[in-house]
């Protein structure tokens, strides 16, 4: 696949964890996910092209069917079920999330990490991409009051570290790509059924309600 | 053949307990697995004593410290599944738990001791990985198994704290294989390849490397100041899993970051690493000691503990040298230990029906024995003599006072601190007055309730003065490699 295109997808990867960082209805933030995950399948569909092996063709569909097209769907109907239409608040305000973004930004574009998005020398502009969705998507998880948000932001993270491995050539056998997928499609539903009981238990899918816990 | 039989007993038992009716039949079962696991953990251990690495299958390879983990596994999860019977009946008395959440309980057990045990026995790392998010997975439920509002709290915040650490600790693996060939081995990389291509990492890459496996699996190893899930996890699981979690599985991702330790030594000596291990094993030991003082609530007690010991056995490999013989026997009197202590903690959770300390007063007239055992525990776990703990914290500050004097003091203070907050919690519970009518009454004690966390005493108390040579064996090469 064409590596305007390849970049083209990482983009769409970045700015879809910046938009999840901005958005405030959880059904937008469901879609952002799945429209991510959808670029990701598409660059591992490059990397079958590539090698031609069908084993990473049946990953490639395994990974669409996981990530496209179940999680969106148990989101959304956890969206219907409880109506959780808005997405709670975060930690830290809008200008200081969008500080802190450019921070991480910036820090993965810099010499610091300079052995890491240096590992492939002609990937160094697309791997200091996907370093920093590795940050941000961190950060999503941590900036996030709301569970679902919080759920999300773990998929994100796990997406923009198959894509840093992706661009550093760092890709596993498709055996154990499996596996992966296997843990996140559990993980899935276990998130699933958790956020379901905290809305039962709590009301709300706001973490930062929950204080029964203390030393 | 060993490594099949275990697995395939205990999917075979998390099956059963899904689909079976009976509940004499489910726990018949998962005590036969669980005894097999024990014999075929006996029979891997005389293996590698003896001949060295085993490693019968491409996909798993045990070494001399995976051996003593999946005989710690094995023990552990032998006592647990014993003592889960009476406890779990006890509790469907009480009207606690039903039969639906028996079978939940059991499926999810078998499964949480199979992913260790496929943890510490899988030759690939990224299987591993895949082996310790299976033990997240499946003990999350477990933690959330009284379904109270703060369990469920406790199992979202175990959920997502240990996720995001796997993921760090997953992207830190991948880095590893930066110098290693795709093709190699068919895309299956396992440990020796790491270890065999280490020499061609660069440097600052292999640092940066380990310290995201160092904060990602270190966090499930519970080291400060990534623990903060661990007390709520461990205090709110029922006390048979809060004895694997305390117990085991904290080791089970040691044993990870050490086996990536090996492979970052090779790039660039063992100053680094053993910088972090102290750093993180101090304010482990720090943190854990000013919590346990003002503690309210035994578990949570029992749980910071672990925190410190974890942070001891840290010291123990970062000072290196005699400290690593020492890190390997704390491990095994601690995982010992602890278990029984968190097994014992169930008795008085189903005669008092509260965790708080403040709640459990007069236990020494109340349950004598399980109080006696409770305070026999207590002794140990804080290192008093002259039982192993004391021995192995011993030689622990022993290999640090020489070249880091003042972390080995400050350790030395601290641990101090975690007997003082100890002792004042213990004797409160156990020669306390007990002014409530209902709970000062003696009560007479379940045998089948006292015999497994006794086994695993007596079996600290063996192993403190006495080792058999295939023990002393395995202790002598993880020391090696370690």
């Amino acid at each position: 696949m064409n590596i305007l295109l390849l970049q083209l997808l990482l983009g769409v990867l970045f700015l879809s964890i910046i938009f999840l960082h901005l958005a405030k209805k959880n059904f937008v933030t469901v879609i952002a996910y799945g429209v991510q995950s959808f670029a990701i399948t598409l660059i591992l569909f490059s990397s079958f092209l590539e090698t031609k092996n069908l084993w990473l063709l049946f990953v490639v569909l395994v990974i669409f069917f996981v990530k496209v097209v179940l999680a969106p769907i148990f989101f959304v109907r956890l969206i219907k079920k409880h109506k959780l239409t808005f997405s709670v608040s975060t930690y830290l305000n809008m200008p200081l999330t969008l500080i802190v973004l450019a921070v991480f930004a910036t820090l993965a574009h810099s010499h610091i990490f300079l052995p890491l998005t240096s590992i492939v020398p002609a990937h160094h502009a697309l791997l200091s991409l996907a370093l920093s969705a590795i940050f941000i998507s961190l950060f999503l998880v941590i900036n996030r009051k709301d569970a679902l948000s919080q759920a999300v932001g773990i998929l994100s993270l796990e997406n923009s570290i198959v894509v840093f491995a992706v661009f550093a050539g760092l890709e596993q056998s498709p055996a154990l790509q499996l596996g992966i997928i296997f843990d996140i499609a559990i993980w899935l539903v276990i998130s699933f059924v958790f956020i379901s009981m905290i809305y039962r238990h709590f009301g709300s899918l706001d973490t930062s309600t929950m204080k029964h816990l203390k030393d | 053949m060993e490594f099949i039989i275990i697995i395939l007993l205990l999917v075979i038992s998390a099956l059963i307990a899904i689909l079976a009716k009976h509940r004499g039949f489910i726990e018949g079962v998962s005590v036969f697995s669980a005894g097999i696991a024990l014999l075929g953990s006996f029979n891997i251990a005389f293996r590698v004593a003896k001949f060295g690495d085993y490693s019968p299958y491409a996909f798993f390879s045990v070494d001399a410290m995976g051996a003593l983990l999946l005989l710690l596994i094995s023990c552990v999860g032998f006592a647990a599944v014993a003592y889960s019977i009476p406890y779990l009946r006890k509790e469907t008395a009480n009207n606690i738990i039903g039969l639906t959440r028996v079978k939940q309980y059991f499926c999810l057990l078998n499964l949480f001791l199979m992913a260790m045990f496929l943890a510490v026995s899988s030759s690939s790392p990224i299987f591993s990985w895949i082996a310790i998010e299976a033990t997240t997975l499946s003990t999350a439920f477990l933690i959330s198994f009284y379904n109270k509002s703060s369990s469920m709290e406790a199992a979202w915040k175990y959920l997502i704290i240990n996720s995001i650490g796997l993921l760090l600790g997953f992207f830190g693996t991948l880095l590893y294989f930066t110098p290693v060939d795709s093709a190699v081995g068919g895309g299956f990389v396992n440990w020796q390849t790491l270890a065999v291509n280490a020499v061609h990492m660069d440097p600052l890459l292999a640092k940066i490397a380990f310290i995201f496996i160092f904060i990602g699996y270190g966090t499930k190893v519970g080291l400060a100041p990534m623990h903060t899930w661990l007390p709520d996890a461990h205090s709110k699981a029922p006390a048979p899993i809060s004895a694997l979690l305390s117990g085991v599985l904290l080791n089970v991702a040691l044993i990870i970051v050490l086996r990536f330790k090996i492979i970052t030594d090779a790039v660039i000596g063992q100053s680094f690493s053993q910088t972090l291990l102290i750093v993180f094993g101090l304010l482990s030991v720090v943190i854990a000691a000013l919590i346990i003082i003002s503690q309210k609530s035994y578990k949570r007690l029992l749980a910071y503990s672990s925190i410190e010991n974890m942070g001891i056995i840290a010291l123990g490999f970062g000072f290196g040298g005699l400290g690593v013989i020492a890190a390997i026997l704390h491990t095994i009197y601690h995982s010992l230990v602890k278990s029984a202590l968190f097994l014992l903690s169930g008795n008085f959770l189903l005669k008092y029906h509260s965790a708080k300390i403040a709640n459990v007063k007069g236990a020494l007239k109340a349950l004598p024995k399980t109080s006696i055992l409770f305070l026999i525990g207590f002794l140990t776990i804080t290192g008093a003599p002259p039982l192993g703990m004391f021995f192995s914290k011993l030689l622990t500050f022993s290999a640090g006072i020489g070249a880091h004097p003042v972390v080995t003091v400050i350790s030395i203070i601290f641990t101090s601190i975690v007997f003082i907050g100890f002792l004042m919690h213990v004797s409160a519970m156990v020669f306390g007055k007990d002014l409530n009518e209902e709970t000062k009454e003696p009560k007479k004690e379940s045998i089948w309730l006292l015999l497994p966390p006794l086994a695993l005493f007596f079996l600290v108390l063996f192993l403190s003065f006495y080792q058999p040579l295939f023990l002393q064996t395995l202790i002598h090469a993880a020391t090696l490699r370690y």
